[in-house]
Formats: structure tokens, C-alpha cells, sequence
């Protein structure tokens, strides 16, 4: 009898599932999605950091889906579409062509990495499919001629840039003189990249170059290279880490008793809200230079990191920003297209001139792509792990008109 | 001079320390001529087991020690009872049972993906009490958790040869790695040994796992990045050989520490393949290994 009974009632359920398909139907076929497809590393080297992006982005699109979803589309709703990278090149490739081919995207967007983002835009571009790169910093990414590709942040020469002007702001407000320099960096696209352009601007600046050394991201001990670093007896040390080789890194200064007067990050590793946890107080006085601080002086960014923070537990970086942001510069593009047709989509991306709205908790003033794609107005802050009661915390020092007030930068951190 | 000096006595200690990663690989290699593509698995669940005990109950690193092997000792032996050991039954008439290999990475992608479901892809570290300490030797500077952690590879080591060579299970052990018909014949349960060489096997990645939680730190991944490393080891060493794991640790170690105060550090990665290369070509059976005719 109990059987019985409960097997009608499946049977009924699913008759009534069956009638609300059936009623449904066109109200689905009104409600369409627009699927964006998304590269990250979700496991591997970078997972943590591609993990903070697929977080970003999904609190983005729950906001975007539910202030109406794209208005000019009959409120369609945006969809994410994940594949993982795992910071591999190759398979970044297949997997931008599977989203492309196989789950039908309509834009792309990643990959965090240089190395898998420089092929996997050439695929979007083979394709004519409009791909969104919210961080990833080589200079080259944007400078081939691309017509679908479309960078958020600032690219490396930039950072680059930004360091040196920092370097010598500090000395000249601090009047302390630094001159040996030494270059530490993962072996990847990123930190090779960033190198060429360290070599130039030190010998611009008038720097001696004291160590010039790459390292391989997944080393099991990066002691050997500590050691080197500590004979070169560098003033100031230079690095460019992903998330794992940051930590060992520090970790393996402080165990060497390595205090060099300056060290100056490039975000990536060093800004991974785990790097503090993992370092606590081997990490102070390291100056890192990123996108974005939960100190920054923008309004809701404030709002914003506390609904992150409360959504997943640890704050927003510049990279996630970043990532949120972009999810933001879609949205207003499709908006603006009123159609999902790549081309038309590609344009309205081209034209894009956001200055308001949620997607302005980024550092800087607005996104607008100039003619390769590059958001002109990305901009960079440096800040300085600090002690501030008691606790480990990155403190905006650079642009002098950012910095915390209140803030006395130690510089150099160590004599 | 000094750099130098201070990188071979790094290198000594990592060496050691990746011979300990191996350790276990060559002998569940040497027992049942299987290659246990599990075995970074296995050496990620002993850091995270490790990971976890000392971040819960905070205890001293040294004390995990007594606890984490033995754990793994019994989740290894059980790992081979339950999922290893009915393939290999099945493969009875097989020399070289390839699809027990297949299984073993099948283990491995089962262990790294209950990992990342459990825990997550982040870095995880734990502060112990040795954590970051070190200690001044002349001019050279030692690191408390690498050197404590030669020194357990060393014991190891040492104790597990000794077990090989004196107890009545090591001997049942050394039997079957060398003929397991004859072994079988002498009344030596085959499956039994298998059973604690795998498990053997797993409570030596424990106690790795022990020695490199308090300045490494551990992900679902992590056995990858030692995995690969283990192998050349082994085969270095010679298969099956256990001062043979440890020496070919030890050469990489070397190699790896003190080659790169010469040279960028992403080139002693392929000078350590180049020598594995050299090596096999010289002495294709490693160090320590005989030529065996399985």
C-alpha cells in the first residue's frame, strides 16, 4: 500500500513537471542566456588565485542577474562557463576551443596566466569570438593587432614603470640612496617579461644590477636561491612570485636571516590573501605593488569587500576586482549591443567608456580601450605590509596621494 | 666559498629529505614490481594528516611523528586489502601486472580530487614550534626543520633496512621481492606482504609528510611536484634498493643546491635530467640495483 502510494505520487510529480515544461516552454525561450565562458587556473601552481576570480565573477553576475540581467535582451541573464587551465598553455588552448565549439560562449573571458592568456586570445581571435581579459599582465597580449581582445588591468610595462617611479619617489622623500638592485623572478611568461623591462629601467635609473635570476614556480626548495641572493648583498630585491613560491620564498628569507633593505613585489603571489596567513610576520616591510587595497578610496568599495568577505571568507584582491569589474564591462557592452552577435558585441566593447556604476571599486578613474584593447586608464598602487595592531596588514603607501593617513612608510624597512 | 658551502649543506638536508619521498616508492617497488603512481598521493595525505593534527591539537611536529605513521600504516595496508589486491588476484598468471598500475593511478586521482573537494585548492602552512627557527653553525646558518628532517630520513632509513635484514617479516619481505613463486612454495602469504609493503610503504610518506609540513606547505596537489622527483630517485639509486634511494636523494639535492650558485636555478632541473640520463646509460640498473630478471 505505502509503495503503492508513493509511486503514484511520482507519477503524479512527474506529470505535473511534465505540464509545467510543457506551459513553460515559451516563457524559457524568452528568457534566454548569454553564456560567458571563463579560463582560469582552477587547480595547479595558481589555483588559489583562479579560484578568487571565479568568485569575483560569480558574485558580479548574481548582482548584474539580479538587478534584471541585460535590459536591451529581454533581461537575459548572464551564465558562467568554467574550464579550468591549470596554468598549463596547452590546455588553455583546447579548453578556450571547447568553450568556443563545444558549450557555445559568447564571449571568453581569462586566464590570469600570460602564458595560457597570449594563445588562448589568438583561438578567440581566430574564432571572432570577443575575449575579455580581466588580469594578465603581458605587455604582448594587446599588441598584436587583435581586433576581440580586450585587457581590464594595466599591463606589465606599466607596473614596471610604477615601481621605479616609486623607488625614486621614496628616496627622494626619505633621502636615503639605494643602488645595488637585484631581480628575482618565476621562469614563467610573467616574470620574464617583467625582467626584460627591469633590466632597461634599472640601467635608466642608474641601478647595479647585482643578480639577475629565474626560478622555476614549482620548486620543492628555494633555499639554493636564497643563498645566492643573500651573497649578492642586493639594497634592494625585486620579485615577481605566483602564490606557492611567494610564501617559501619569504618563509626561507626569514629562516636564512636575509633582510635586504627594500623588498618590492609585483603582486600576483605576494597580493594572494593567503600570503599573509601563510607568512605572518616574515612578510613585514615587504612593499608589493597592486591593482587594488581594501583601503583604497573609492566609493562601495568598501561594500563591496565586506560582501566578499562575508560571501567567501577572506578579502577582494586587485586581481578579483579586476575580475569583477570585467564581468561589469560585459554587461554594459552587451547592454549597449543589444544583441549577442559577436561582432556587434566586439564593438560595443570597443566603444566602452564605464565611469559609474559598481564596477568603479577599481583603483582608478574609469575603463575605456584605446585601438589594441587596453584599458587606458588602469592604474597600479603600492603598498607595504605593515604591523598595525598587531597584526600583519597591506597599507596603501604609493601614489603619495593614496597613502593611509596616518602612514610613515619604512624605508628602507630594514638597515 | 661560503655560498657555496652553505648551499651542498642545504642540499644534503633537501637530499635527504627527498630520499625519505622515495623511500617508500622503492620499496613498494622492490616488494611487488609495481610502480605506485599513488605514491605522491599517499605523501600529500601524510602532510595533510599531519597538516591537520598539529593545527587541531597544536602539538609539537616531532610529536606527529609518533602519531601520523602509524595512521598511514593502516590506511596503506587497507588500501592494498580493499582496492589493490583483487586486481592483482585477478592478474595471477601476469608478471609485471599492468593493470594494477592503472589502479594505482586511478588511487592517486581519487586521493587529489577528495583532497580538493575537502579542502580546497589554497596553500595551507601550520606554525610549529620548530617552524622557522635556526641555528648558526660557524658562518653557515641551519634550518631546525630540514635538519630534523635529515635526520629522520637517516633513521629511516637506517631502520628500515634494519628491519629488512633482522625481523622475520623483513625476511618474508626481502623473499618475496626475489622470487614470489619460490616465496609462495615456503608458505610465505603473498597478499600479506603486499599488504605491509604497502603499508610500509604509506607510513614512510607519513613520516616525510611529518618532516615537511613544518616548512613546506601542502595543497591536494602537492605529491606531484615530489613525485616526479621520487622516480628519477629511485631509479638513480637502483629499483628496489633502499641506501639506493638515499643516495640518489642526496645527489639531487646536490645537484639541485649547489649547481644553481653558478647558474640560474631553472637550469639545474635539466642538469639533474641530464646526469639521470648519463647514469642510465652507464649503469642502467642505478647505484645499488642487480640486474634482476623479472
Amino acid at each position: 500500500m505505502k509503495k503503492g502510494f508513493s509511486g503514484s505520487l511520482l507519477a503524479g510529480c512527474a506529470g505535473a513537471a511534465l505540464c509545467a515544461v510543457f506551459l513553460a516552454g515559451p516563457a524559457f525561450a524568452a528568457d534566454k542566456t548569454i553564456k560567458i565562458g571563463n579560463v582560469e587556473p582552477l587547480s595547479g601552481p595558481s589555483a588559489s588565485v583562479g579560484i578568487q576570480g571565479k568568485q569575483a565573477r560569480e558574485m558580479a553576475v548574481e548582482e548584474i542577474n539580479a538587478a534584471g540581467g541585460i535590459k536591451s535582451q529581454g533581461g537575459a541573464k548572464l551564465e558562467l562557463v568554467y574550464a579550468d587551465s591549470k596554468s598549463d598553455p596547452t590546455v588553455g588552448v583546447t579548453e578556450t576551443e571547447r568553450l568556443i565549439n563545444t558549450e557555445k560562449v559568447n564571449l571568453v573571458t581569462g586566464c590570469w596566466n600570460s602564458a595560457v592568456t597570449y594563445p588562448a586570445t589568438q583561438v578567440a581571435e581566430r574564432y571572432g569570438i570577443p575575449f575579455v581579459v580581466p588580469v594578465a599582465v603581458r605587455d604582448t597580449i594587446t599588441e598584436r593587432g587583435f581586433k576581440y581582445v580586450f585587457r581590464v588591468a594595466a599591463k606589465d610595462s606599466w607596473w614596471v614603470r610604477d615601481q621605479f617611479r616609486f623607488l625614486k619617489d621614496m628616496q627622494d622623500e626619505t633621502g636615503v640612496k639605494l643602488t645595488k638592485i637585484a631581480f628575482l623572478f618565476e621562469n614563467g611568461d610573467w616574470g620574464t617579461g617583467f625582467a626584460e623591462k627591469w633590466r632597461e629601467m634599472a640601467k635608466k635609473d642608474g641601478y647595479e644590477i647585482v643578480l639577475d635570476e629565474p626560478y622555476p614556480s614549482t620548486a620543492t626548495d628555494l633555499t639554493p636561491v636564497v643563498t645566492k641572493l643573500k651573497s649578492a648583498r642586493p639594497d634592494i630585491v625585486m620579485l615577481v612570485s605566483n602564490a606557492a613560491d611567494a610564501i617559501l620564498l619569504t618563509n626561507t628569507m626569514a629562516e636564512m636571516q636575509l633582510k635586504p633593505k627594500v623588498v618590492l613585489a609585483s603582486g600576483g603571489g605576494h597580493a594572494d590573501p593567503k600570503f599573509l596567513e601563510n607568512t605572518d610576520q616574515n612578510a613585514l616591510g615587504i612593499f608589493d605593488e597592486v591593482e587594488w587595497n581594501t583601503d583604497v578610496n573609492k566609493a562601495g568599495a568598501k561594500a563591496a569587500n565586506e560582501k566578499f568577505k562575508k560571501k567567501y571568507g577572506y578579502d577582494l584582491t586587485g586581481e578579483s576586482v579586476d575580475a569583477y569589474a570585467a564581468m561589469y564591462v560585459i554587461a554594459d557592452a552587451l547592454e549597449r549591443a543589444a544583441s549577442t552577435d559577436p561582432q556587434k558585441v566586439r564593438d560595443a566593447l570597443a566603444a566602452t567608456n564605464l565611469t559609474a556604476g559598481p564596477a568603479m571599486i577599481v583603483s582608478y578613474d574609469g575603463v575605456q580601450f584605446d585601438e589594441t584593447g587596453q584599458n587606458k586608464n588602469a592604474g597600479i598602487v603600492i603598498i607595504q605590509v605593515a604591523e598595525i595592531n598587531g597584526k600583519p596588514e597591506r597599507v596603501t603607501v604609493w601614489p603619495k596621494s593614496a597613502r593611509r593617513a596616518g602612514y610613515t612608510p619604512a624605508f628602507p624597512a630594514n638597515k | 666559498m661560503t655560498a657555496v658551502i652553505q648551499a651542498a649543506l642545504n642540499g644534503i638536508m633537501m637530499g635527504a629529505m627527498y630520499g625519505l619521498t622515495a623511500l617508500g616508492l622503492t620499496l613498494i617497488f622492490g616488494v611487488m614490481k609495481v610502480v605506485n603512481f599513488a605514491h605522491g598521493s599517499l605523501l600529500m595525505v601524510g602532510m595533510f594528516s599531519a597538516y591537520w593534527l598539529i593545527r587541531l591539537t597544536g602539538i609539537h611536529p616531532y610529536l606527529a611523528l609518533c602519531i601520523v605513521p602509524p595512521i598511514l600504516f593502516v590506511f596503506g595496508y587497507y588500501l592494498q586489502d580493499v582496492v589493490i589486491k583483487p586486481v592483482f588476484k585477478a592478474e595471477r598468471q601476469v608478471r609485471e601486472p599492468l593493470t594494477v598500475i592503472i589502479v594505482t593511478t586511478g588511487v592517486w586521482y581519487v586521493l587529489d580530487n577528495l583532497a580538493l573537494m575537502l579542502f580546497g585548492a589554497e596553500y595551507r602552512t601550520v606554525r610549529t614550534a620548530i617552524s622557522n627557527k635556526s641555528f648558526a653553525l660557524g658562518e653557515f646558518i641551519i634550518s631546525v626543520p630540514k635538519f630534523s628532517g635529515f635526520v629522520a630520513a637517516m633513521l629511516t632509513a637506517a631502520g628500515l633496512a634494519l628491519f629488512m635484514r633482522k625481523t622475520k617479516t623483513g625476511m618474508a619481505l626481502r623473499a618475496t621481492s626475489l622470487d614470489r613463486e619460490a616465496a609462495n612454495l615456503m608458505g610465505i602469504d603473498q597478499y600479506r606482504v603486499y599488504n605491509i609493503a604497502f603499508g610500509l610503504g604509506t607510513a614512510i610518506a607519513g613520516i616525510a609528510g611529518c618532516v615537511l609540513i613544518p616548512f613546506y606547505y601542502v595543497y591536494p596537489s602537492v605529491g606531484v611536484v615530489f613525485d616526479i622527483r621520487a622516480f628519477i630517485i629511485v631509479v638513480l639509486g637502483g629499483l628496489g634498493s633502499i641506501p639506493g634511494a638515499l643516495l640518489g636523494g642526496l645527489v639531487i639535492g646536490l645537484i639541485e643546491s649547489v649547481f644553481s650558485q653558478f647558474m640560474a636555478s631553472t637550469w639545474t632541473e635539466a642538469i639533474i635530467y641530464a646526469i639521470f640520463l648519463v647514469i642510465l646509460f652507464v649503469k642502467p640498473s642505478g647505484f645499488f640495483g642487480h640486474k634482476q630478471d623479472w
